[in-house]
């Protein structure tokens, strides 16, 4: 219970201090803090549609820290996950207006499985690389995002692009009603989606066969060798998931938000996903209230600017100072000097570039 | 010692705000009197030197006409474009300017959920006329056809560069195909060599370091006029060209004289998108409900040649008169790509 | 197969880039026969290029030696980039942009040592922190309506420059550009031939046995921290003060990133991140020049993708594995 509560009191603390801290800048900066928290607040979850709007943007948050966490269980650092979700979100949009005249409870898990695949087989590529030619996937990965955002232009301008009279927009037509996400019960079927992969992945980390040989890979390679994991369809398919899943975040994104793949909507995301991965402590279930506590500020962002006057620029410090006072516990346990800290309660996630080759 | 002074500091810090900062006062917009215009950025912010600072200059000055409360929204993310125009739209403001081809959905459906507001779409095509919504938009491809027949008639070397951002996006895309049709216009042997940013839309815009680069490899095979069209990236070529001797560069959107001054030495000309005279009419049209529905175009042209005034010789001058009304007068029209 | 595997480990590779550097040599000599201005306009913006990655590189090699991650370049180099031009506008004076710019990213690198040494955050984290305070903190700051009264001259030596091929590439060119070649040379003798590349290199493999050795771990990660910051700085000043002449927001769009790639990709060493950002900056410009001369009449998309492609083609086949430090990423408690 003591546990329960510790890690739930630091990281809520942490945050406090945080926004305590960037209330000085706002300060400084002109505006009035109370008021900026207040508007930012109000903007997160003031009603209903801003709270479905907070949800909104979490939701791929979630989805692609999933990805960044999954795959750094064994070793990899996905940061071609900005890629694979592109591909998932054009894939999905592509399902979502090309087959027609289906029912939504089939066309709508359709189009999320269009996304799964593009994604998944896009990390594949990188998982294969990094299994047979140990190509390592922090390059394959950045350079596959640049390679993602070429493709997914021309197809938008060219094969895929909207032809409707009038338009002079590069992007693909609308999808289909019947692929769309309906609301269940005011909560974006996204989010709840997202939950459930989050449950999903926390599950097959902790109790599958397969999560335990990602963790054997995860903790050294030749320990990985000595146990008779086989490495090579390890890495693949911690890929696979890896990239399915940031997949899925941008099958959500087409499906839930934008209803279409256009390019510049999905911008950045896949970059979010590692500071979401790692705020929520690689821990699938960490994912889903850190991913919330940014998404809130994202929605928040325009009305604290409206009615607040905060230039943009401050939410990104703010993010900055979360992220920092969220992950040197150290201040908090110097101030809170009650609290015993447990051994091996440090955070520290990035060992080596994934160095496993 | 520092972090735990730190929560003291804070909280010292918060109770000298809340006594010193009183909160600011509600603007009334909506209360019949009060003129409210408000402006949305594209993705971006609003001094970007390029179109989302030409509009707000545009909504400046019709608010110091009109005396009315002005504000913008810089847009961060791509999907908040509706919520940003729902904003202002919640809080009654009479006119609401999107800018940027992007917008144009979002435009469209809050102009349906609140008919009683102006919007002004700038770069945006109205394919179907909706009564509340005018949009602002350019034939950048005859501004590009004057640019390319400037080029072609000031180059020696009958080589000439285009430094782009991408094609993607619409107006860029127009600029092009006028620059390269203006340029075989004058000349159609001239050699016109041109790239796009590798990086796609989303890092597009923002590099001018690739844009002065790959404007310092056009001119070393011999390139002495450069046509640069892509905010950021395009100013970065401009700068470049103004290092080198006895080079000229064109820009684009706003008369970059003022907004690059740094490129000076090579600037001879811009090709202009005059937003701000046209929001400021739009805005007044607005004001006194003689609002237009459909496509608006604003007026495209060359910007003055500022120093370059008495380098450029007569001819050229006469020239560029004498394309300005064959286009008016349809002698030429700007079609044929490549 | 059997005949490549008696050799000793990494000769195969070793072997295959070396057939790769000759290739792109003779395809160079060739092109240059053909059309020496393309030739020389093509390979000078190769180099102008790479120089940032190599910067960036550098400073990300010289944290990773010692056992630090370091994620954070991207915003390192744009504080640089941004302070430096500041001062340069305050001051009027180039070399106090450049000076101002080093500072900036050394003090960059410092509040990255301080997060990821002392507090012993996690790397990444603390990488982050510093790429999106960078973002924030230029932004807001934004110097509005400034203008620099110039950048960086290029300047010519006086002989050299006169030899054709090379001369107009490598002896007529800016100051940054040519110091960065000179960082890669020193750097790989100091990391290799000098005490201090001897200390970095055992912290970084095994930060514990060092410190039984007597060196100072924390020290020694602070300094090259530091130093590595200096160094992207200084890529931060090549953008603001001598390639583009002003600052912009985010103008290093995502270079530190394709540093650290390009890092990865030469195997932590100074000469070989040098050859594969060179590599990478080649495959940029002649992107660039196969659209200037329309020899693919493809959408420019697909041209675009070449710099990217060759990358991950060229690392699968001829670079294959790279093993990082071995300590990397670990904070190291002091017993």
């Amino acid at each position: 219970m003591i546990l329960l509560l510790r890690s739930f009191l630091v990281p809520a603390g942490s945050v406090l201090l945080a926004f305590l801290t960037g209330g000085i800048l706002l300060f400084l900066s002109g505006s009035h803090p109370v008021e900026a928290y207040i508007a930012l607040f109000q903007g997160a979850f003031g009603d209903l549609s801003s709270i479905s709007r907070t949800l909104e943007k979490a939701t791929p948050l979630i989805m692609n820290g999933l990805a960044i966490a999954f795959a750094l269980k064994a070793g990899l650092f996905n940061i071609g996950a900005q890629g694979q979700f592109l591909f998932g979100a054009f894939a999905a949009a592509v399902a979502g207006f090309y087959v027609q005249a289906i029912p939504s409870v089939f066309h709508i898990p359709l189009a999320i499985f269009a996304g799964m695949t593009a994604g998944g087989i896009y990390g594949l590529v990188q998982g294969a690389l990094k299994a047979f030619s140990g190509a390592h996937e922090v390059i394959t990965g950045i350079m596959c995002n640049y390679i993602a955002i070429n493709m997914t232009d021309y197809l938008v301008n060219h094969p895929f692009r909207d032809r409707s009279p009038g338009n002079i927009v590069a992007r693909t037509p609308q999808i289909l009603d019947t692929s769309r996400f309906p609301d269940v019960a005011g909560i974006p079927l996204g989010f709840i989606a997202a939950i459930i992969a989050a449950i999903l992945v926390w599950w097959i980390v902790r109790y599958a066969v397969f999560g335990f040989e990602i963790r054997v890979v995860g903790s050294g390679i030749n320990a990985a060798r000595y146990s008779g994991v086989r490495i090579r369809s390890v890495l693949m398919g911690t890929m696979l998931i890896s990239g399915a899943l940031a997949g899925l975040g941008g099958a959500v994104e087409t499906q839930g938000v934008v209803h279409r793949f256009q390019p510049g909507f999905n911008t950045g995301l896949g970059f979010e996903g590692i500071t979401i991965a790692l705020l929520g402590r690689v821990h699938p279930l960490g994912i889903i209230p850190a991913a919330i506590l940014i998404g809130a500020m994202k929605a928040g962002a325009g009305m604290m600017q409206f009615s607040a006057g905060v230039e943009n620029e401050i939410i990104d410090v703010i993010q900055a100072l979360i992220l920092f006072f969220v992950t040197a516990d150290v201040i908090l346990q110097k101030m809170l000097p009650g609290i015993k800290w447990a051994e091996g309660e440090r955070l520290s996630l990035s060992t080596g570039w994934g160095g496993n080759s | 010692m520092v972090d735990r002074a730190l929560p003291a500091i804070c909280i010292y810090c918060w109770i000298f705000t809340i006594i010193l900062f009183p909160a600011t006062a509600m603007s009334g917009c909506g209360d019949g009197k009060t003129f409210c215009i408000g402006l949305v950025t594209d993705v971006g912010v609003i001094d970007d030197k390029s179109f989302n600072q030409s509009a707000w200059e545009g909504v400046q000055k019709a608010g110091a006409e009109l005396g009315a409360v002005i504000k913008y929204m810089e847009t961060r993310d791509a999907k908040d474009y509706e919520q940003n125009i729902h904003m202002f739209a919640k809080n009654n403001y009479d006119v609401i300017l999107t800018v940027g081809f992007a917008l144009g959905e979002a435009t469209i459906q809050a102009a349906g959920k609140y008919p009683r507001i102006a919007f002004i779409g700038i770069d945006q095509f109205q394919a179907k006329p909706v009564h509340n919504v005018a949009g602002l938009i350019f034939r950048e491809d005859i501004a590009g056809f004057k640019a390319g027949a400037l080029s072609s008639m000031l180059s020696k070397t009958n080589i000439i560069a285009a430094v782009m951002a991408t094609d993607l996006v619409p107006p860029v895309a127009a600029f092009q195909k006028g620059y390269k049709a203006g340029a075989r216009y004058i000349n159609p042997d001239i050699k016109i060599i041109s790239s796009f940013h590798p990086g796609g839309l989303d890092a597009s815009f923002t590099d001018p370091e690739w844009g002065a680069s790959t404007a310092a490899q056009a001119i070393a095979q011999g390139a002495d006029v450069v046509f640069a069209a892509g905010g950021l990236t395009g100013n970065g070529a401009l700068i470049e060209v103004a290092a080198h001797r006895g080079k000229y560069c064109i820009g684009v959107d706003t008369d970059q004289w003022f907004t690059v001054p740094s490129a000076r030495s090579c600037l001879v000309s811009c090709a202009l998108k005059q937003i701000a005279p046209a929001v400021f009419t739009l805005i007044k049209l607005a004001h006194q409900d003689q609002f237009p529905e459909g496509n608006y175009y604003g007026d495209v042209a060359l910007s003055s040649f500022h120093d370059f005034d008495k380098k450029i010789p007569e001819k050229i001058k006469q020239d560029l008169l004498e394309i300005e009304s064959r286009i008016k007068d349809g002698r030429i029209t700007i079609s044929a790509d490549e | 197969m059997m005949a490549v595997s008696r050799l000793r480990p990494g000769a195969r590779g070793e072997m295959l880039c070396v057939f790769l550097w000759i290739s792109v040599t003779a395809c160079i000599v060739c092109s240059y026969w053909i059309s020496p201005v393309v030739t020389v306009a093509v390979l000078s913006s190769a180099l102008r290029q790479s120089t940032p990655l190599v910067l960036g590189a550098m400073c990300g090699l010289l944290s990773e030696r010692s056992g630090v991650m370091n994620i954070g370049i991207e915003g390192q180099m744009l504080m640089a980039a941004f302070w430096g031009f500041l001062m340069h506008v305050w001051t009027g004076s180039l070399m106090m942009g450049v000076i101002s710019g080093l500072a900036a990213g050394a003090f960059a690198g410092f509040l990255f040592a301080w997060m990821s040494v002392s507090m012993k955050m996690d790397q990444i984290i603390a990488g982050t922190i510093i790429n999106i305070l960078a973002v924030g903190l230029t932004g807001f700051f934004y110097p509005t309506g400034m203008s620099s009264a110039g950048k960086l001259k290029i300047y010519s030596v006086p002989l050299l420059s006169e030899i054709p091929l090379a001369g107009p590439v490598l002896f007529r060119m800016s100051p940054i550009v040519f110091l960065t070649i000179c960082i890669v040379f020193l750097l790989h003798y100091c990391l290799f031939y000098s005490r201090w590349g001897l200390r970095t290199r055992a912290t970084g493999e095994h930060p514990k046995a060092a410190a039984t050795m007597g060196i100072s771990v924390v020290k020694l990660r602070y300094g090259n921290i530091m130093i590595g910051g200096c160094i992207a700085g200084l890529a931060g000043a090549f953008l603001s003060l001598e390639s583009v002449g002003v600052f912009e927001r985010g103008m290093t769009n995502g270079r530190g990133f394709i540093a650290l790639a390009v890092m990865i990709f030469g195997k932590w060493t100074p000469i070989g991140a040098w050859g594969a950002a060179l590599l990478f900056g080649l495959s940029m410009s002649v992107q660039t020049q196969l659209q200037f001369d329309r020899v693919l009449s493809l959408p420019h998309q697909f041209t675009g993708m070449l710099p990217y492609l060759i990358t991950i083609i060229v690392l699968a086949i001829f670079i294959r594995r790279n093993r990082p430090p071995a300590s990397l990423g670990v904070s190291c408690e002091r017993e």
